[in-house]
């Protein structure tokens, strides 16, 4: 067949002198003889079927997409045997009855299947031909070819899974990095029962706060929980360095303020000026007291809010160290210090101000829990035990919910009770 | 949750005052620290920061802070915090920096104990 549409349009360029009578009379001589050819040729695939699916039309354009002849297909063959098998079920579960209703339905997506079985991605739209009776006769549908359309959502959603991925690869990492700045179990220290938590805010930034509880000379122990400023990779470098400065300084020499003031030492000589990077940390060294049972434990504080003492005899207090300063942007930080007896039955928590920071309103209220609610918090738990502690605080950070948005450490120690003063 | 932050600077005889207002946390604090090197300090003179809209100040914030005492201290200037709201006065309370920054009731007074000083 002859495509009659290019012929008058690409001569009427050269011939410009023609008047507007002639072209007036080529462009009607153009409409009534397209008719025809506008079917067959057309951009765009044509059906006719009976009301059965009975394929009754087709043009030439959707036999050259399909590769079949005109014979193969009317009179032959169903509407539905051009579809792949998951299209012929949303056919005849979908298309088809909301056809039947509608006597319409527009830009469904299916699968059509070539003769020679490849499949050709489509848009349907049909519409149901009615008599001058109203009823039914015929079904006439188009089909646009949809291959451009599959090929650029294929793309979004390769791109997406991409992106997904990479997004879970970094979670990955941050959350394994949060775990080397951690230990992996506290350390069993004998008469003393140990119990800490990490809460982490965001899986996609990483937290800067730490602990540690680790085995000195001689029978004595070290521990520290601090708060490194700020987020992401550069607080981790910074809470990485404190962390293991803190442990070589305390081998050292385990005064509790000189191991607090060699960490500002060095953290003040590798940051300073416009992107200064300071830390607050508690650090603490446990002796056993033979005598009266328990430990001795000694606390330096760096601008750290105050551990929280919660005894044997259900009474709770904070143990305050004020006039410490912040670690790492002071030349000559003051460090100050409190010494106290952990007697059986007595349980300590240090805590980093993600928990008294928190938003007690998941609204985006004003309030945040505070030192005060910690306080009672602590004087409704005492007498307690280390993971009696941190459990109640586990459920408390449960209970902010997304509240909480800054990471969170706690760290308890407890000293339990013998057998024969259990009996008293 | 974020609240904006917003800063203000204006010069004075003895240097230069920065209003902030709002929230000084981990989103709002690049802010303030990308504004130091603008400031006109001369040695001899001070910064004031003034802190009378502060709602919430976070670990970010303090930074800051000592980036501006920093900036300072490199210009052989003084700082000098003016109207810290109570909320952000017990956090310098607990890491030990009320006794780092002489602070004032309003950036006049801070402006006047300059004057008196350098006679």
């Amino acid at each position: 067949m002859m495509c009659a549409t290019g012929d008058p349009a690409d001569s009427k360029g050269p011939a410009g002198d023609q008047g507007p009578a002639d072209e007036d009379a080529r462009f009607s001589e153009l409409l009534e003889d397209s008719a025809e050819d506008l079917y067959e040729r057309a951009p765009c695939g044509y059906l006719s079927t009976l009301l059965d699916g009975r394929i009754a039309k087709v043009n030439a354009t959707l036999l050259d997409w399909l590769g079949y002849e005109r014979g193969d297909l009317v009179g032959r063959r169903h509407f539905s045997d051009l579809l792949t098998v998951g299209g012929r079920l949303y056919h005849e579960t979908h298309f088809a009855p909301l056809l039947r209703m509608q006597g319409e339905i527009s830009g469904i997506a299916l699968e059509l299947k070539a003769a020679d079985g490849s499949r050709l991605p489509v848009m349907v739209t049909s519409t149901v031909k009615t008599g001058s009776d109203g009823q039914p006769l015929l079904i006439r549908t188009t089909l646009f070819d949809a291959r451009d359309r599959r090929a650029y959502e294929r793309e979004l959603l390769r791109a997406r899974k991409e992106a997904d991925l990479e997004r879970d690869r970094l979670k990955l990492l941050n959350t394994t990095l949060q775990k080397t700045l951690l230990p992996p179990v506290p350390a069993n220290v004998p008469g003393l029962d140990v119990a800490a938590h990490y809460h982490i805010a965001s899986v996609d930034e990483v937290g800067g706060d730490f602990y540690d509880l680790f085995p000195l000379a001689a029978g004595t122990w070290g521990l520290f929980l601090g708060d490194v400023c700020g987020k992401g990779a550069a607080a981790a470098a910074v809470t990485s360095l404190a962390r293991y400065t803190l442990r070589a300084a305390a081998v050292y020499n385990p005064d509790p303020a000189a191991v607090l003031n060699n960490l500002n030492t060095v953290l003040n000589h590798e940051y300073n000026g416009n992107d200064p990077r300071f830390c607050t940390v508690v650090f603490g060294l446990l002796t056993p007291d033979p005598q009266r049972g328990g430990f001795r434990i000694t606390l330096a504080s760096g601008g750290h809010p105050p551990a929280l003492l919660m005894r044997a005899d259900g009474t709770a207090d904070y143990l305050p160290t004020p006039g410490g300063q912040l670690i790492g942007v002071l030349p000559d930080a003051h460090i100050a210090t409190t010494t106290v007896h952990l007697a059986p039955g007595d349980t300590l928590l240090l805590h980093t101000d993600g928990l008294t920071e928190a938003h007690t309103t998941s609204a985006g209220g004003e309030d945040r829990y505070g030192d005060d609610a910690l306080l009672d918090f602590g004087r409704g738990l005492a007498p307690t035990t280390a993971s009696g502690t941190i459990g109640a605080v586990r459920d408390l950070l449960d209970s902010f919910g997304t509240g909480v948005d800054d990471d969170t450490a706690v760290l308890a120690i407890h000293v339990p009770r013998t057998t024969c003063e259990e009996r008293q | 949750m974020t609240k904006h932050l917003t800063l203000r600077t204006r010069t004075t005889a003895a240097g230069a005052v920065m209003e902030l207002a709002g929230d000084l946390d981990h989103h709002t604090a690049p802010e303030v620290r990308d504004a130091l090197p603008g400031l006109s300090l001369r040695p001899g003179g001070q910064l004031v920061l003034d802190l009378a809209g502060i709602t919430f100040c976070d670990s970010s914030g303090i930074t800051v802070l000592i980036a501006a005492r920093n900036h300072a201290m490199a210009a052989d200037a003084a700082m000098a915090l003016a109207a810290v709201p109570e909320r952000v006065a017990r956090i310098f309370r607990i890491v030990g920096l009320d006794q780092v920054f002489p602070t004032y009731p309003t950036a006049q007074d801070a402006e006047g104990a300059w004057h008196i000083a350098s006679g």
